[in-house]
């Protein structure tokens, strides 16, 4: 890290800023040349304010003037200067925003499945793969994504969440190959990728835990014994596992056959390992996750909880933080044990310990995931930080800025997962075009979206169309902000899930707080809202189109030829035909 | 022919929940709530596609599908089914209704497109309601088809590892 100066001069600033960059470090000709192409600017007084934020230099004494003198200033330059991110949606425009706060440039993969996917106009660098015919799509390739990152002489990979983000030995051949992984090391990822060495760790740490094998389980036989000495229900876990593949629950030795092997040949296909674990199954509990941050010189610190009861077999729809269920004597003690693994395995980078609650307000170890989560802009809204920008400073190397005594937790935050899913039908997946896409922008939404109108939700990857991230003073105000956003969500094409978020906001259940994971399942008589008069209108649709196609009365019907008023349904058939 | 559809005064359109909604004819573009009217306005635009503008309020609208009098209407992202009925189709049709009786085998169909991992029922093996039949995996994800009533398998369609598209035949039920 070198310390260096620069000059904060009016419009010059960035010419010079750059250049001395350039001598500064003596390889970075190419860099500068990239940086004029893509180029920022420097130039209000805000902006300067700003970028000096950002670029941690400390501002001279009596802060920054309009007035074009020159001043000293402290810059320590980053290792990071390209990232490729190797993810796609969503996660990769979100990291593409903080990095280009951050003066990093970013380089994409555009792929033959999305070739005009919207996360590729926000990249520096664009790299084709569109003719890559390899069965194995490129987000999963290991060999390809670091020859991508070396031919585009990127320095360092964010693997955003899915795809190699948990696979220890992605994370290691980008250290072999002088590449900065932004994520936890190999080892780490390895540990608590694999549960059964997982609860291995948090049983010695002390961590509570819910009863269960000491390791894998061979066969159904196995598993009816630990059962027995635990007592039904069981749930069946894929060691390997995550997002609710290969997992089961048993309710009696009859079906453990059946679903020990369900279970098993689900997760060898999803995880490419059928080993599984059984433990207690924990009746109607929350689902309570804590956010954890820790960097390379041994401080780990937690961001509070999130609540994601809220789910759909084992997926979570939507997330809140802070969690209602948590005061503030339990949550300081999650929060520690959730530190305590993290040490346990020398965890730095963001990571997420995730816990179950039962009625009892008794927490159990779950699982801890090593990467960023889809769920994390709650946290950011509530703590004020951005954890990507995080991520990126300890993959540099920076120690915390804060500590666990910083971290204050404001307001209430609450993500909706908008999916093209047909709520109506299960949640079964609904692919389609995006034909119109609005989202709301008002100062307590925020919205993470990696689409936009003319957008296609392809089968290939996940359902997700946007987050929806309402913020409030607190939960009966971030509710209601919620309702109001729901409500200005326009999406034309496919079916969301919005309908069931509409139905969320208006449940006792979800009001008072008192639900749990088997919100859904057990509490739910119908999975949508629609008001009163919607159907009525509907009718009157259905009835308005039966009218104009068979009743054949020039005093109703429309006369395209004869140039009266046209209806714009019939109008826009029309227009599609020809 | 014309003289005969103008005699029509009213029209019903029926739900697939077998809601009844009718509606005068000549069809206004208004809906009387209490004692007030209330306009329904159907428009489209570039921005925003075809919708309905009603209390202030603009509702996206869809038709997934017509056929006959068969409508799908998706609004505001829920899907409607109505099949909408003159006074007289409707009489002819609670006749007709009345004769059918009861409904006797159910067919089930699969929900989402997938591959058929594995059948666990027989022809002619007796099943009860909340039975898995067929494991079904989509997404990556496995999912058990579970039988809506008790019954006798009549017929088994689904055939393992073979593809499916959504609403194709798996398996018929006797009731």
């Amino acid at each position: 890290m070198g310390i260096c100066r620069c000059k904060a001069q009016g419009t010059g600033h960035r010419a010079q800023g750059t250049g001395h960059r350039a001598q500064g470090t003596g390889h970075r000709e190419q860099r500068t040349e990239n940086r004029e192409k893509t180029g920022y600017k420097v130039n209000t007084f805000k902006d300067k304010r700003e970028h000096a934020k950002r670029m941690r230099i400390k501002p001279p004494l009596g802060g920054f003037r309009q007035k074009n003198h020159e001043k000293l200033i402290i810059l320590d330059v980053m290792k990071i200067e390209r990232i490729l991110i190797a993810n796609r949606g969503e996660i990769a425009v979100r990291i593409m925003k903080t990095a280009k706060l951050m003066k990093i440039e970013t380089v994409v993969v555009k792929t033959a499945v999305e070739p005009n996917a919207m996360y590729l106009s926000a990249a520096d660098v664009i790299f084709d793969n569109t003719e890559d015919n390899s069965e194995i799509p490129v987000f999963l390739n290991i060999e390809k994504l670091i020859a991508i990152a070396l031919e585009t002489k990127a320095n360092a990979i964010h693997p955003g969440y899915g795809f190699l983000a948990e696979n220890a030995y992605f994370a290691q051949k980008c250290i072999d190959n002088k590449l900065i992984f932004i994520g936890p090391s190999p080892d780490a990822i390895y540990k608590m990728g694999n549960k059964t060495i997982a609860r291995k760790i948090a049983m010695a740490s002390g961590i509570p835990m819910a009863m269960g094998s000491e390791g894998n389980i061979a066969n159904e036989g196995e598993a009816i014994l630990i059962a027995e000495k635990i007592g039904y229900p069981v749930i069946i876990k894929a060691a390997s596992g995550g997002g609710g593949r290969g997992m089961r629950i048993v309710r009696k030795a009859e079906e453990m056959e059946k679903l020990f092997i369900i279970a098993s040949k689900e997760a060898e296909k999803s995880f490419n390992d059928p080993s599984v674990f059984v433990e207690k199954y924990i009746e109607n509990p929350k689902h309570i996750e804590f956010q954890i941050l820790g960097d390379t010189k041994g401080n780990v610190i937690h961001l509070g909880e999130r609540e994601c009861s809220i789910q759909r077999k084992h997926q979570k729809l939507l997330e809140e933080a802070p969690s209602g269920a948590l005061d503030e004597k339990l949550r300081k003690k999650m929060g520690n044990m959730a530190v305590q693994i993290a040490k346990a395995v020398d965890y730095h980078s963001a990571g997420t310990v995730e816990f179950l609650l039962d009625s009892q307000k008794n927490f159990y170890f779950m699982e801890m995931n090593t990467r960023i989560q889809v769920e994390h802009p709650v946290t950011e809204v509530i703590t004020g930080l951005d954890l990507i920008e995080q991520q990126i400073r300890i993959a540099d190397g920076e120690e915390l800025k804060f500590k666990q005594g910083d971290i204050k937790l404001n307001g209430w935050a609450i993500e909706c997962r908008i999916n093209a899913e047909d709520v109506q039908a299960g949640f079964a997946p609904a692919p389609g075009k995006i034909e119109s896409l609005h989202l709301p922008s008002d100062p307590c939404v925020r919205v993470d979206t990696g689409v936009h109108s003319g957008s296609s939700i392809v089968a290939s990857y996940d359902s997700m169309i946007a987050k929806l991230i309402v913020r409030g003073k607190d939960r009966k105000d971030a509710l209601k902000n919620c309702k109001m956003a729901l409500d200005k969500v326009w999406i034309k094409g496919t079916k969301t899930t919005l309908p069931f978020f509409r139905m969320l906001v208006r449940h006792q259940k979800f009001v008072d707080g008192s639900f749990t994971t088997s919100f859904i399942e057990k509490d739910l008589e119908k999975y949508y809202f629609n008001s009163e008069y919607e159907e009525m209108l509907a009718a009157w649709l259905a009835t308005k189109l039966f009218v104009e196609e068979n009743l054949n009365d020039d005093s109703i019907n429309v006369n395209f030829e004869h140039g009266k008023v046209m209806s714009p349904w019939l109008l826009n058939k029309r227009i599609n035909q020809f | 022919m014309g003289n005969e559809k103008l005699r029509i005064k009213k029209l019903y359109a029926l739900s697939s929940e077998n809601r009844k909604f009718s509606f005068s004819l000549p069809l206004k573009h208004s809906i009387k709530i209490g004692k007030r009217e209330y306009e329904v306005k159907l428009k489209a635009d570039e921005k925003y596609g075809t919708y309905i503008l009603w209390k202030n309020r603009k509702y996206p609208v869809e038709i997934l599908r017509s056929s006959q009098n068969k409508y799908e209407i998706l609004f505001n992202d829920i899907s409607y089914n109505f099949t909408v009925e003159t006074p007289f189709s409707l009489q002819r049709m609670k006749v007709l209704n009345s004769k059918q009786g009861k409904i006797e085998k159910e067919i089930i169909k699969a929900p989402m497109p997938g591959k058929i991992i594995d059948v666990l029922v027989r022809e002619g093996s007796t099943v009860l309601k909340g039975e898995p039949l067929v494991i079904l995996e989509a997404m990556k994800m496995q999912n058990e088809i579970l039988s809506p009533v008790n019954g006798m398998i009549e017929k088994v369609m689904a055939k393992p590892n073979t593809n499916v598209m959504k609403d194709d035949l798996l398996v018929q039920i006797k009731l």
